[in-house]
C-alpha cells in the first residue's frame, strides 16, 4: 500500500468513525494499557545486545522484538550446529546447518515487527573486551543480556560495565536442562512509575481545608434526604473524625473499644436504614486508624545516602526525591506527600462526586505547584532542563515511588558469609544456584561435567566445612544429567522471564528483579535470590 | 560438520542426525527426581514422537506459543481448535501472524506456520467452536492444552474431559493443562480430571467481573465506565434497534465514545477516550508476549513431563506475578467435594423459607462459584422456571414470585441449567 493511498484510507475512516486510533496503536493496543505511550516511547528508543542466539537467546529477542524495542544486536561467532537446528525456532531448520548462526535467526526475528531493526555481528566477545574500540561499542547498548556465557568471558565482561555507572545493565542468564538462573546488574534503578496496586493515602486524617469545610458545613439532620444519602464516604469520614477529636482532645479512635465507637458514631449519622454511603464510610473506617504522614519505605528513601556510582540519568530522581523530603518537612506544607489527584469511586451522586473529585484535583495542583517552587528552589539547573512530564509523574506516584540498589554478577559467590546465610534461609533457591555456578566454572576449564566434579567445585565456593541443604543433591544431579541442554521449554520460560525484567528495566516501569532469579522447572517454581 | 553437509544437500529432509541433542539429554538418563517408571532411551523417544497425539485448543498469545514449544519438544501429531480470526491487535504477541494474515482464521494459519518452520510435524488445524466436536473426538487424544480467554469454553472442556472419565477405562482419562494470563500476571496449572481439582473446583478464585448498578448508569454516574455503560448498554438499544452491536466493528465503537463523550461532558466527568470506550465494552484484558511465552512454557513444560514421565509434573497449581520483581506461588489447589462437575454431590445451599423463586435466581447469578447467567430451575417432578423457549418461559412466569419453600420441600433438590453452564448442576436446599 503506498503512502497516499493509506493516509486517503485513514482521512476516510477518520470522517466515518471518529477517535479511531492509527494502525501503530491498534497493533500495540494490548501492551499500551500495561505502560502507555511513555514506556512506548521508551522501549522504541532502546538499543539491545544479546550475546549468542541460542534458543533461549532468541526467545528472549522475540518478546523484545514483538513489543517494538528500537534495536537489537547479536553476538555470535559460531556456527549453526545439528542441534542449534533441532532446538531453535529462529533458525530455518537444517537448512540453517553450518551458516553463521547469528546471521540466520536475525532476518527471522525482525520479520516479527517491521518497525524493528536488527543486526548480526559475527565476532567473539572474548575480541571486542581486549580493545578499547571493542569495550566502547559494548558499552554503548541500553542493556546486554548474555546466555550461558561461561564464568572466564561473564567476569570480565560484567567488570567492564560495572566499571562505569553510566553503562549499561547486564542480565546474564545460564540454563541446563531443566534448572535456570539469571541475574541483573545494575548500581542503581530507581521507579516512579511502580504501578502499585495499593491506593494512595486520602489524607482523611489531615484534610486540606476546602475538605474539612465542606464537611463541616453539612447540616446532616435537616438536610433533603436524597443529598444525605449521596454524601460521598469521604465527607462522611472527614465529619466524623472532626466530631471524634473535638471530644477525645484531638486523638485518633486507638483502642478497638474505641474503633468500635468511632464505626457506631458513622452509623448514627443515618436518617435512613439503606444509607449505603454510610455503610461504606463505616467500612472504610480503617483508614483513619493509621495513616502515616509519609509511608515508612519512602521515609527510608529520604535518608538513602547517595551512591557515588548512581547513574548519571538518576541525578534527577534523587534531586526529585530530595526536594520530596523538603516538601515534607516545609513548615508551610502540609507535613505529608503531596496529595493525590486520584479518587476511588464510592456511593454518591454525580454531583457530589465530581464536586469531590474537583477539589482533591485544585487541591493536588496546589501541593504539586508548591513541590515545584521547592524544586527549582534547591536544584535550579536540574529542574531547568528537567521533563516537566517526568516531574507530574513524580508527583503524582510519590507514594510508590521505589530505589532499587543492586549487585555486580558473581559478588554473592565471593562473599561467603552470605552464601552459608542463603542456604539456611532459602535453600532450593541458593543450591541451585551454586550447581549452576558449578557448572559454568567446570565448562570454563573444560572440565567434564560430573556429580563429583560439580560437588568439588560448590565446596570449593562455600568451604568444605558448611552444612549443604540436601536440594543440593536434586540440583547437582539433574545438571549431570543434562549439562549441556537448552531445552526448547526453559528456552522460552525463559525467554518470557527476561524479556519482562528487561522491559521494566528499559521503561522505568513496574519492579524489576534484584539479585538472581532461580528456575526449577521439575517442582515448577521461581525464587529470588538478593 | 560431516552431519551439516549432508543435510544441506537435502533441504526438505526433515530429520538430520543430532537435531534431539538438547531434548535427548533429558530422554536418554533419568535425573534424581525422575519416577523409576520412566523407560530412558528409544522406547519414551518413539512415544514422544511417533505415537503421541496433542490437542491444543486456542492459538491466540499462548496457542501461538504453545505450538512452537510443543513442535521443537518433539510432539509431531498435533492438533488445533481456534474460532477467531486475526485482528491487527494480536501482531504484538501472537508471533506465528503477520499483517498479511488479518482476517484469516488463527488455526489455519498457525498451522500453516509451524509445519513451514519445524520439518516433520503434522498440525491439523480445526476453524471452528470446541463445542462442534463430541466425547470420541477428544478420546483420541494423549494430552490437552488449553489457552483459552474465555471461561465459558474452559468450563465447558473441562466438564466434557471430566463426564469421558470411565474408571474401566484408564485411557479415558485426558490430563488437561490450563494456562491464562491478565498483563505481567499468569498461572498454569495441571488438571488430571477426577483426580485431582477442576477448573469448577476454582471457580471462585477468579476476579469478580465488574458490573454497574443500572441506576447509576442511568441517573448518577461518576465515572467514565459508568457514562461508556450508558452508551451501549441503554442508548445504543434505543437508537437503533434490534440492530446488534459489534464491538469488532469501529463504526460502532466510534459512535458509542461519541455518545458516552458527550454524556460525561454534561456531567462534568473526565477521562472518556476512544482506548477506554474500546476497553469497557470489549472487556478488553492487557497482554503482552512475555507474559504469553512464560505461561506456555510452563504448559507445554508439564505437557512433555507427563509424556515421556522424565520428570514429576506440577502438582497442581503455578501462579507467577510479575508486576513487582518475580513473585510465583506454587500449591496444591484442593478438590472440591462439592464440585458441581468432578464432586459427585449435590451442592447444599440454605435459603431463607421466605424467599421467591426470584430471590433465588439473584441469589445464583451472584453467586461466584456457580458463575451462571440465565438459569432456568426444575425439580425430578416439576418445572419451576424455564428462560427458554418463549410459550414455557410464560407458562412459569408465575412461578416467579412464589416462595420456593412452597414449590420445593427441605432437603429437596433443585436442577439448574443454562445455556452457559456446560452441565445440570444440582442443588440440594435447606430452609431457615
Amino acid at each position: 500500500m503506498s503512502t497516499s493511498e493509506s493516509q486517503d484510507i485513514e482521512e476516510a475512516t477518520a470522517t466515518i468513525a471518529p477517535g479511531q486510533p492509527d494502525d501503530k496503536t491498534r497493533r500495540y493496543d494490548r501492551q499500551l494499557r500495561i505502560w502507555a505511550a511513555s514506556g512506548q516511547a521508551a522501549l522504541e528508543a532502546s538499543r539491545i545486545l544479546v550475546l549468542s542466539s541460542s534458543a533461549t537467546s532468541t526467545s528472549i529477542l522475540k518478546n523484545l522484538v514483538l513489543p517494538g524495542i528500537g534495536h537489537f544486536s547479536i553476538l555470535d561467532s559460531t556456527l549453526t550446529t545439528p542441534a542449534d537446528a533441532g532446538n531453535n525456532f529462529f533458525l530455518n531448520a537444517s537448512q540453517s546447518i553450518g551458516k553463521p548462526r547469528a546471521q540466520e535467526a536475525v532476518p527471522l526475528l525482525r520479520e516479527l515487527n517491521e518497525s524493528v531493526q536488527g543486526e548480526a555481528v559475527i565476532q567473539d566477545v572474548k575480541e571486542l573486551l581486549s580493545t578499547d574500540q571493542g569495550k566502547d561499542w559494548l558499552r554503548s547498548f541500553s542493556i546486554i543480556i548474555a546466555h550461558n556465557l561461561n564464568n572466564d568471558v561473564l567476569a570480565p565482561l560484567s567488570t567492564l560495565l560495572w566499571a562505569n555507572p553510566n553503562g549499561p545493565p547486564l542480565i546474564s542468564v545460564r540454563s541446563a536442562g531443566f534448572l535456570a538462573e539469571f541475574h541483573i546488574q545494575y548500581h542503581e534503578h530507581s521507579v516512579s512509575q511502580s504501578h502499585s496496586e495499593n491506593a494512595p493515602s486520602l489524607r482523611i486524617t489531615r484534610p486540606f481545608p476546602a475538605l474539612l469545610e465542606w464537611a463541616r458545613s453539612l447540616d446532616l439532620q435537616n438536610m433533603d434526604p436524597t443529598d444525605h444519602s449521596h454524601i460521598p464516604m469521604v465527607v462522611i469520614l472527614v465529619r466524623a473524625l472532626d466530631e471524634w477529636r473535638k471530644s477525645h482532645d484531638g486523638s485518633l479512635p486507638k483502642t478497638a473499644a474505641e474503633k468500635k465507637e468511632f464505626k457506631n458514631s458513622i452509623l448514627a449519622m443515618k436518617i435512613k436504614l439503606d444509607e449505603e454511603n454510610f455503610e461504606e464510610a463505616e467500612a472504610q473506617a480503617w483508614r483513619v486508624w493509621s495513616e502515616p504522614a509519609v509511608p515508612s519505605d519512602i521515609q527510608a528513601l529520604f535518608s538513602l545516602p547517595p551512591l557515588p556510582t548512581s547513574p548519571q540519568h538518576n541525578s534527577t530522581f534523587h534531586a526529585l526525591l530530595q526536594s520530596l523530603s523538603a516538601f515534607v518537612s516545609d513548615p508551610s506544607g502540609p507535613g505529608t506527600l503531596p496529595i493525590s489527584a486520584t479518587l476511588p469511586d464510592m456511593k454518591s451522586d454525580t454531583k457530589n462526586y465530581v464536586r469531590l473529585q474537583n477539589l482533591y484535583r485544585a487541591h493536588a495542583e496546589v501541593e504539586k505547584t508548591k513541590f515545584k517552587e521547592i524544586f527549582a528552589a534547591k536544584y535550579p539547573e536540574i529542574a531547568k532542563t528537567t521533563n516537566p512530564d517526568e516531574v507530574d509523574s513524580f508527583v503524582k506516584n510519590a507514594h510508590h515511588i521505589r530505589v532499587l540498589r543492586g549487585k555486580q554478577w558473581g559478588a554473592l559467590d565471593r562473599d561467603r558469609e552470605a552464601i552459608v546465610n542463603s542456604l539456611t534461609s532459602q535453600p532450593r533457591e541458593t543450591a541451585t544456584h551454586l550447581a549452576l555456578s558449578a557448572l559454568s566454572n567446570l565448562l570454563s576449564r573444560n572440565a567434564e561435567v560430573t556429580i563429583d566434579a560439580l560437588n568439588a567445585e560448590v565446596l570449593s565456593t562455600v568451604g568444605q566445612d558448611v552444612d549443604l541443604p540436601e536440594e543440593l543433591e536434586a540440583a547437582v544431579g539433574e545438571i549431570a544429567r543434562a549439562p549441556t541442554a537448552d531445552l526448547p521449554n526453559t528456552a522460552a520460560f525463559l525467554g518470557g522471564l527476561v524479556a519482562q525484567e528487561a522491559i521494566k528495566v528499559i521503561t522505568e516501569q513496574y519492579v524489576p528483579l534484584n539479585g538472581y532469579c532461580v528456575v526449577d522447572l521439575i517442582d515448577s517454581w521461581t525464587g529470588v535470590i538478593n | 560438520m560431516a552431519a551439516a553437509a549432508v543435510v544441506n544437500g537435502t533441504a526438505s529432509s526433515s530429520e538430520w542426525e543430532g537435531r534431539y541433542y538438547h531434548v535427548d539429554q533429558i530422554l536418554d538418563r533419568s535425573g534424581p527426581r525422575t519416577d523409576p517408571s520412566f523407560l530412558a532411551g528409544d522406547e519414551v523417544k518413539e512415544f514422544l514422537r511417533e505415537k503421541c497425539k496433542i490437542l491444543v485448543i486456542g492459538a491466540g498469545g499462548l496457542g501461538c506459543e504453545i505450538l512452537a514449544n510443543l513442535a521443537l519438544s518433539g510432539f509431531k501429531d498435533i492438533h488445533v481448535i481456534d474460532m477467531d480470526t486475526i485482528d491487527i491487535s494480536n501482531l504484538n504477541r501472537q508471533f506465528l501472524f503477520r499483517q498479511k494474515d488479518v482476517g484469516k482464521s488463527k488455526a489455519i494459519v498457525a498451522a500453516e506456520f509451524i509445519m513451514n518452520r519445524v520439518p516433520g510435524v503434522k498440525v491439523t488445524p480445526y476453524f471452528g467452536k470446541i463445542q462442534d466436536k463430541d466425547e470420541d473426538y477428544y478420546m483420541q487424544f494423549n494430552l490437552i492444552i488449553c489457552g483459552l480467554d474465555s471461561v465459558e469454553a474452559r468450563r465447558w472442556i473441562n466438564a466434557t474431559l471430566v463426564n469421558m472419565v470411565d474408571s474401566d477405562n484408564p485411557e479415558s482419562l485426558k490430563p488437561l493443562i490450563d494456562g491464562g494470563t491478565e498483563g505481567f500476571k499468569g498461572q498454569a496449572r495441571v488438571i488430571l480430571p477426577t483426580v485431582t481439582s477442576c477448573y469448577e473446583c476454582s471457580l471462585d478464585m477468579l476476579n469478580k467481573p465488574t458490573a454497574f448498578p443500572i441506576c447509576t448508569i442511568a441517573n448518577t454516574p461518576r465515572l467514565p465506565e459508568h457514562c461508556i455503560e450508558w452508551a451501549s448498554v441503554l442508548e445504543w438499544p434505543k437508537v437503533h434497534g434490534d440492530k446488534k452491536l459489534d464491538t469488532d466493528n469501529p463504526e460502532h465503537i466510534s459512535w458509542l465514545y461519541q455518545v458516552a463523550a458527550a454524556r460525561a461532558k454534561e456531567f462534568k466527568i473526565e477521562g472518556v477516550t476512544y482506548s477506554l470506550t474500546q476497553g469497557v465494552v470489549k472487556n478488553i484484558i492487557p497482554a503482552i508476549a512475555s507474559t504469553n511465552a512464560i505461561i506456555a512454557a510452563s504448559c507445554c513444560n508439564e505437557a512433555f513431563k507427563i509424556a515421556t514421565s522424565s520428570a514429576a509434573y506440577l502438582n497442581n497449581y503455578f501462579m507467577l506475578i510479575g508486576t513487582d520483581g518475580v513473585y510465583s506461588y506454587t500449591f496444591e489447589h484442593e478438590k472440591r467435594d462439592d464440585c458441581p462437575v468432578c464432586g459427585g454431590q449435590s451442592l447444599a445451599i440454605t435459603v431463607n423459607k421466605e424467599w421467591t423463586v426470584e430471590r433465588l435466581i439473584d441469589m445464583l447469578i451472584e453467586r461466584q462459584d456457580i458463575q451462571v447467567k440465565k438459569p432456568s430451575l426444575s425439580t425430578p417432578g416439576k418445572q419451576i422456571y424455564f428462560q427458554a423457549p418463549p410459550q414455557l418461559e410464560l407458562a412459569t412466569r408465575p412461578n416467579l414470585e412464589k416462595k420456593i419453600s412452597d414449590l420445593v420441600p427441605d432437603g429437596g433438590e433443585i436442577t439448574v441449567t443454562a445455556t452457559t453452564l456446560p452441565f445440570n448442576l444440582s442443588l440440594r436446599v435447606k430452609y431457615t
